[in-house]
């Protein structure tokens, strides 16, 4: 197993492999990777394989926006193949208050 | 703004081994443009009409389902435990409780007069402020008079909470007989809204070179994506509300909550780039 070529994702349509990648995209394993973007992101996805499929079970993502504190995303099952790519980007969470 | 994403990770199946490595082949082959390309040297052939023939590919964007877990601890208490968060413009107020209001539907409010027999919408609209209300599944979606700001909110989301929860902790329907008993199929939903998208909204939005398409139905809430001159448009939210929701509700009036679920900044012709 491993990567042939760099995951790639893209942000506002451009495309980049991830930094710091770990792990692969064979059965069973889990991709790791990052990316520090000095742009605002007004889209955000994670690009299928050239060829084949992958199944993915699921997507969490780890944002660190300026004048926003950290926050996370989780995303369910989704399938992805060359013809594909899937929206990561999610907005910082609204303000919520226990009412 | 400095927009960092922290890190990803993501989690394949090993439930089928269908999955493939990516190939090697360079991107040049697949259209798609490749940030591995060595750069184009200053005696590269001028760039011609030909050369410009053929665009790179467009990946079709797909939307994973989100994983909320936006009650947290809240979730599984026996209270009835309710959380507001108030949309980013402050035109409406989402209420999630961890309670089930409406499992599997959606029924819209418009009025006070709407909510005649539904004794939750009824001591919704006890307050003046409430202009419409939107129950599905677990959430109540409330518009209101007056201030718009996230921060006006909060005194009414209190007294909406209080309402809502003694409504629940009293045992009492939620909704009325009617409601429940009147509810179509799915398949009735979708031919009717069909129907308004096909004789009305398109024809409408086409002037403009937009295009609504019906993506999913369930219960009675709907989900629409739109295209052309519409995905992107600065107007698409006016669209939407004033337009698309208007013609559902006058014709289809038993259709409870309308999703967009269009990504404005992608697509290969989005007009707000």
């Amino acid at each position: 197993m491993g990567l042939a070529e760099p995951v790639h994702f893209t942000i506002n349509g451009h495309k980049l492999p991830f930094d710091d990648f770990k792990g692969g995209t064979g059965a069973g394993e889990t991709f790791e990777g990052e990316f520090e973007i000095r742009s605002f992101a007004h889209s955000l996805t994670l690009v299928g394989p050239e060829s084949g499929s992958w199944k993915i079970r699921k997507i969490h993502v780890d944002y660190d926006c300026e004048n926003t504190p950290p926050y996370s995303a989780t995303f369910g099952e989704v399938a992805l193949d060359e013809t594909t790519e899937v929206n990561i980007w999610q907005d910082p969470p609204l303000p919520t208050w226990d009412v | 703004m400095t927009s960092i994403l922290k890190t990803l990770s993501a989690l394949f199946s090993d439930s089928k081994s269908e999955i493939n490595m990516p190939s090697a082949k360079p991107a040049e082959e697949n259209n798609m443009p490749s940030t591995n390309q060595e750069p184009v040297s200053s005696t590269a052939e001028e760039p011609t009409a030909e050369n410009f023939s053929e665009p790179p590919a467009q990946r079709r964007i797909i939307q994973a389902p989100v994983l909320v877990e936006s009650l947290g601890e809240g979730q599984a208490s026996e209270k009835v435990f309710i959380k507001a968060e108030p949309a980013e413009n402050g035109d409406q107020c989402k209420l999630m409780v961890n309670r089930s209001l409406f499992a599997g539907y959606s029924w819209f409010f418009k009025d006070f007069e709407s909510a005649a027999g539904s004794p939750l919408a009824e001591k919704i609209f006890s307050s003046d402020l409430v202009d419409t209300l939107l129950i599905h599944n677990s959430t109540a979606i409330v518009t209101k008079f007056g201030g718009k700001m996230q921060g006006d909110w909060l005194p009414l989301a209190k007294e909406l909470g209080q309402i809502i929860r003694e409504v629940l902790e009293s045992g009492s329907p939620l909704l009325s007989d009617d409601i429940i008993k009147n509810l179509p199929p799915e398949e009735q939903v979708r031919k009717d809204i069909q129907k308004v998208i096909d004789t009305e909204v398109n024809p409408g939005v086409a002037a403009h070179g937009g295009k609504i398409v019906l993506t999913s139905v369930t219960g009675n809430s709907v989900t629409i994506q739109m295209g052309g001159g519409c995905q992107g448009c600065s107007a698409a939210d006016l669209t939407l509300k004033q337009g698309i929701h208007s013609s559902f509700r006058k014709a289809v009036p038993y259709v409870g909550a309308i999703y967009d679920e269009t990504d404005h900044a992608a697509g290969m012709n989005p007009y707000y780039s």
